[in-house]
């Protein structure tokens, strides 16, 4: 699309696609466990792919499916799915700095493709992020988390399980991925992360804090207080690469 | 439509929102310092919280070999620049252990 941005990482739409490979594997294997978990708790095949393209969401839709086949009512799914989903706000509202673009129906579109995996990688490339970035890494993603599902409802699974399961963990080691080149740099993420880590694990499992709870209570307690105690700031704001995104954008 | 097309479309619109009201209120450029570093570090501090317990709990029958495919995949991030090659070691790792552990 543009290619007047001159900033070290390149901000093409074709670039957001590389970025969207890894998530692209995973997503795919993942939802097309999802497809083959919705048709036997008793959804249409239809309903599962509507289900996928309309809400990009992993645990979630897991969960939901969960609850529908138990019987649970409509009114309590989409609650327990708000709560779980409850970090994406979270992430949005930190992605929202990230993006160099403020045209309103861009915003509108890359709201969309607010996950986990899609935050990760946007919030960690230097710089801003361009709307064509975020159209091919958020695209790909989701064709990846849509044709899954397509493939789990009429295919089958034509993978071997355990070859599915370790793709499923390709999610983890995307994060994993973009970790560690930030703990290169410095030693606070270490701090950060790993803080982050043993809280989430110790709601989980000591306190049985539910999924969705007790991420958001990590992130939100260790960041209050990460940011309370480390207050040197890293210069990240570019002004350059942003009016040069801006100038060359939707 | 039926009930279950309902909670789809539902679910789909209170994810929409989640993901979508944060976008559109900003207050500026000039935000507090203490409200601009929580932003900042927020991506970092998901990042432990994403891969712990989920990678453990995503492996109930071999936790070893989600560890061991995330570590594959850190080493190979410590070393090599992109993503690709780190995801593909831990699938081959995580793959590897379940077939013969």
């Amino acid at each position: 699309m543009q290619n007047r941005i001159i900033s070290p990482d390149s901000n093409r739409t074709v670039d957001g696609i590389k970025s969207a490979v890894p998530i692209f594997l995973g997503y795919f294997t993942t939802s097309m466990a999802f497809g083959l978990l919705a048709v036997s708790a008793g959804l249409t095949p239809f309903e599962a792919v509507i289900f996928s393209m309309s809400n990009l969401t992993g645990a979630a839709q897991f969960m939901a499916i969960n609850l529908i086949s138990a019987g649970a009512a409509a009114g309590e799914i989409i609650v327990s799915v708000v709560l779980l989903n409850l970090r994406y706000f979270i992430m949005s509202a930190s992605l929202s700095r990230k993006l160099g673009f403020r045209k309103v129906y861009a915003r509108l579109l890359t709201a969309f493709g607010v996950t986990d995996e899609i935050f990760s990688v946007a919030s960690l490339k230097p710089g801003r992020v361009s709307g064509s970035f975020m159209l091919g890494l958020e695209s790909f993603s989701w064709l990846g988390w849509a044709g899954g599902t397509l493939a789990g409802v009429t295919a089958g699974s034509f993978l071997s399980v355990s070859l599915q399961d370790a793709m499923s963990g390709a999610l983890f080691a995307l994060f994993a991925a973009l970790l560690v080149p930030e703990i290169k740099k410095s030693y606070r993420p270490v701090i950060l992360a790993g803080a982050a880590a043993v809280l989430n694990t110790v709601l989980y499992f000591k306190f049985s804090i539910s999924e969705g709870w007790s991420i958001v209570i990590s992130m939100l307690s260790v960041t209050a207080i990460g940011a309370a105690i480390f207050k040197d700031e890293t210069v990240e704001e570019d002004a350059e690469t942003l009016n040069i995104l801006e100038a060359g954008n939707e | 439509m039926n009930d279950i097309m309902i909670i789809i479309l539902a679910c789909a619109a209170a994810n929409y929102l989640l993901r979508v009201v944060p976008f559109f209120i900003s207050a500026g450029e000039n935000i507090p310092s203490y409200l601009k570093r929580f932003l900042d570090y927020m991506p970092v501090v998901a990042l432990g919280a994403l891969i712990f317990p989920g990678i453990i709990t995503s492996f109930p029958q071999n936790p070893a070999a989600g560890i061991a495919g995330v570590a594959a995949a850190a080493v190979a991030a410590w070393f090599f620049e992109g993503l690709i090659l780190p995801v593909f070691a831990s699938i081959s790792v995580t793959w590897f252990m379940l077939q013969y552990f």
